[in-house]
């Protein structure tokens, strides 16, 4: 059970500018990414939408078995930068790690 | 009725004469038959069909082509009828709600009588459910039969009605308006009337309207402007139908008044969520009118108590509401939305609240109705009221629960796009496990779980101050029209065209319009069209001062008649068959009487009259028997070798 946190999203901008809004779970990056299977990475796209923190933390470790190839990025439709997306993510999962 | 003197009985020719006629006309019927570009020739020999015809008495000629109903096929048809190689008509193809009237415009054009023309059926029929040696043979067989009947129509001429350039509009809203305009604009006089004191209708109550942001109050102000100052539109506000009879191009109509007077605001005062006070109706009158547009509009699906906490909890409000509420705070603008002094942190919006209920799952109204259909316009009013707060109130999260995402129409998906864009948070729920609103003790007074479709159903909790229930349409509780008007209803209760894409905004009885929602869930846009659409059909149909009906009504023989009475009790049409006194060879007696503009023409008369004394004209008894007996004869299977009698029906059995 996840509480929704609408104010996450507004945290995640000060690690990077994009945090997937355009995002509406189509699910193609997910299909086209040849590394990482379960969902990868429109759940992580959907955890900030949801501003599920935890379950981000919780699924941490996937973000590093992307190696950036730019695959999700290209055939995005809608431009949400799931790459980019990611990166922001890398780095607001390091400082927290950081922190604690 | 003098208004059709077609059908009076002095008009009507003595059967002596009809024969003679016959005997003198002799028949040349022209068949043909349609491949239907593979349609009808996949499955039919159609060239097999057409030497088989050539064996068939009275068929002058047998032709075929690919599409019939081209311009070169309906040429091979006119040209035979212009050189006097034929005289009548029959047409092989697909369904005749299709194609009759070309054929019969066709015949028209090429100077025959349109009236002496039959269809057959082998697309429909034939093709679409046999296959093989049987799909030819039944072919020919209903081809058979349409020339046995063809060898015995006379040529009739149409029901001529005068009509009255004066149309009736029902329902004071944003399609009633644009039908009235419209066809005032084409000269007819135009009474709209309207049970309200108010005209706008449902448009009223909204604010912006989606996709491209019109102001409501703008649009509606607009048209009752122009409405109530237009010289030929009279409206009256408060007033309803107490009769209705007659027919297209004479309908008499009574009005009465609903309202009390002094419970109205002036006439053109707007009253926000209300609309534009109208003239009221000062007492109840009579008017005669040639058509009748309905535009009766929708009401909103009223949740039940308990369906997502409505009724329970004074935090969940309808759609509606949140639009007449929004829509009455268009200027204020930044930070949080505040409601009746309540801030909004958070709200979450709940889709298909009374649309695309599911028997089993979803609870019915008292009257055991469920709404199956999609309400079509909620998906885009939701998106249109979310892009609203999240940009007027930024601190205002928004959340869109939905089952599906139906944004249909131009600029939609981009309204659709930018909610995306203003971080509306969208969840995907399960019909079979539907969100649950709660109320908390905590900083939020409300809390709706979910199981997620987008995170992979995942169990989220939602805090919010609000939830807003997505409610559908459903059509204006108009029984009393529906009853005294015997308006045809759909399974989902909204009113009935004759054909969806065919003829999209008339009802079967001839005169009568739709316009709007009556019909079917719209969006302002759609609705303005389809009002001009009735307006275009209702103006082009009273243009030339009188209508033209097709002549198949029921005709009595005064020879035969014995005034039993029996077609009067049978009569589905009330009016359309009395019992008259009238003068036959000297004397007074009591025979029936068809006043051909009322006639169904469903022969339900002709099945109950002992004497054979009257017929439907197009359909007679004997056109009838005709079919029978060549359906049952094998003359046009000589070929193979098969029984080869004549056909039963002969010229002499007509004699």
């Amino acid at each position: 059970m996840a509480t929704v946190n609408s104010e996450f999203i507004k945290e995640l901008e000060q690690s990077g500018t994009d945090t997937g809004a355009e995002c509406f779970n189509c699910g193609t990056c997910a299909a086209i990414c040849p590394l990482v299977s379960d969902h990868f990475p429109r759940k992580m796209i959907r955890y900030i939408q949801i501003g599920a923190e935890d379950l981000i933390l919780k699924h941490a470790q996937e973000l590093w078995r992307c190696l950036h190839c730019g695959l999700c990025t290209q055939t995005c439709p809608r431009g949400a930068n799931p790459g980019e997306v990611l990166m922001t993510l890398k780095r607001r999962v390091v400082a927290e790690w950081r922190r604690s | 009725m003098s208004d059709a003197k077609q059908n009076s009985p002095e008009n009507a020719p003595a059967p002596e004469s009809l024969e003679n006629k016959e005997s003198q006309d002799q028949a040349k019927v022209g068949v043909y038959i349609c491949y239907c570009g593979g349609n009808i020739s996949d499955h039919v020999d159609v060239e097999k069909v057409r030497s088989r015809m050539e064996n068939v008495p009275g068929v002058a000629v047998a032709r075929t082509n690919m599409f019939m109903c081209s311009d070169p096929g309906q040429e091979l048809i006119m040209d035979d009828l212009r050189s006097g190689a034929v005289n009548r008509v029959v047409v092989a193809s697909c369904a005749p709600s299709l194609h009759e009237t070309t054929f019969r415009s066709a015949i028209a054009r090429a100077g025959g009588n349109p009236y002496q023309y039959e269809h057959a059926n082998i697309r429909e029929q034939v093709s679409w459910v046999h296959h093989g040696d049987a799909a030819t043979d039944k072919a020919t067989r209903l081809v058979c039969a349409a020339t046995g009947k063809a060898r015995l129509m006379q040529p009739l001429e149409p029901l001529r009605v005068d009509a009255l350039r004066r149309g009736l509009v029902i329902g004071g809203g944003v399609a009633g308006m644009r039908s009235a305009l419209d066809m005032a604009d084409r000269g007819i006089e135009t009474v709209l009337i309207e049970k309200s004191p108010y005209l706008g209708g449902g448009v009223s109550r909204l604010g912006k309207l989606a996709p491209y942001g019109e102001d409501a109050e703008t649009v509606v102000r607009d048209l009752a402007a122009r409405t109530l100052s237009h010289p030929r539109i009279t409206v009256y506000c408060g007033a309803s139908l107490s009769s209705y009879g007659g027919y297209v191009g004479k309908f008499s109509i009574e009005l009465s008044t609903t309202a009390a007077e002094d419970e109205a605001p002036s006439p053109g005062q707007y009253v926000p969520g209300k609309g534009v006070g109208g003239p009221m109706l000062p007492q109840n009158i009579a008017l005669e009118t040639g058509v009748v547009v309905l535009a009766t509009g929708f009401s909103s699906y009223t949740p039940h108590t308990g369906e997502y906490g409505f009724g329970e909890n004074q935090e969940v409000i309808t759609l509606p509401d949140l639009l007449q509420k929004l829509s009455e705070m268009k200027d204020e603008k930044g930070g949080q939305l505040h409601l009746d002094g309540r801030r909004i942190r958070s709200l979450a919006i709940i889709h298909c609240v009374g649309s695309r209920q599911i028997p089993g799952v979803h609870e019915e109204d008292e009257n055991g109705h469920l709404n199956e259909y999609c309400s079509r316009v909620c998906c885009s009013a939701s998106i249109n009221a979310a892009n609203t707060i999240r940009e007027s109130f930024p601190d205002t999260s928004v959340y869109e629960l939905y089952r599906d995402i139906r944004t249909y129409g131009r600029g939609q998906e981009e309204m659709y796009a930018q909610a995306s864009a203003n971080r509306v948070v969208f969840m995907r729920f399960n019909v079979e496990e539907p969100p649950v609103v709660r109320r908390i003790a905590g900083e939020y007074p409300l809390e709706i779980e979910v199981k997620d479709e987008l995170t992979f159903g995942e169990e989220l909790q939602v805090p919010v101050d609000l939830v807003v229930l997505a409610t559908g349409m459903e059509p204006a509780p108009i029984h009393d029209l529906v009853d005294m008007l015997k308006l045809p209803v759909g399974a989902d209760r909204f009113l009935l065209e004759v054909h969806p894409k065919l003829r999209p905004v008339e009802l079967p009885m001839a005169g009568v319009f739709l316009a709007g929602t009556c019909q079917a869930p719209m969006d302002v846009g759609e609705v303005s069209n389809a009002a001009s659409s009735a307006a275009v059909k209702a103006v082009s149909l009273l243009g030339k001062g009188f209508v033209e009906l097709d002549p198949f009504v029921a005709e009595v023989d005064l020879q035969k008649c014995t005034g039993a009475g029996a077609c009067v009790d049978a009569c589905l049409n009330d009016g359309a068959l009395k019992l008259v006194e009238m003068e036959v060879g000297g004397e007074t007696v009591t025979r029936a009487e068809v006043t051909p503009a009322l006639c169904l023409g469903c022969g339900a008369c002709v099945a109950v009259c002992p004497e054979n004394a009257i017929n439907v004209n197009g359909w007679t008894l004997r056109q009838y028997e005709s079919m029978v007996d060549m359906i049952i004869s094998d003359v046009a299977f000589e070929d193979s070798g098969e029984a080869k009698e004549e056909p039963a029906v002969e010229e002499e059995t007509a004699a």
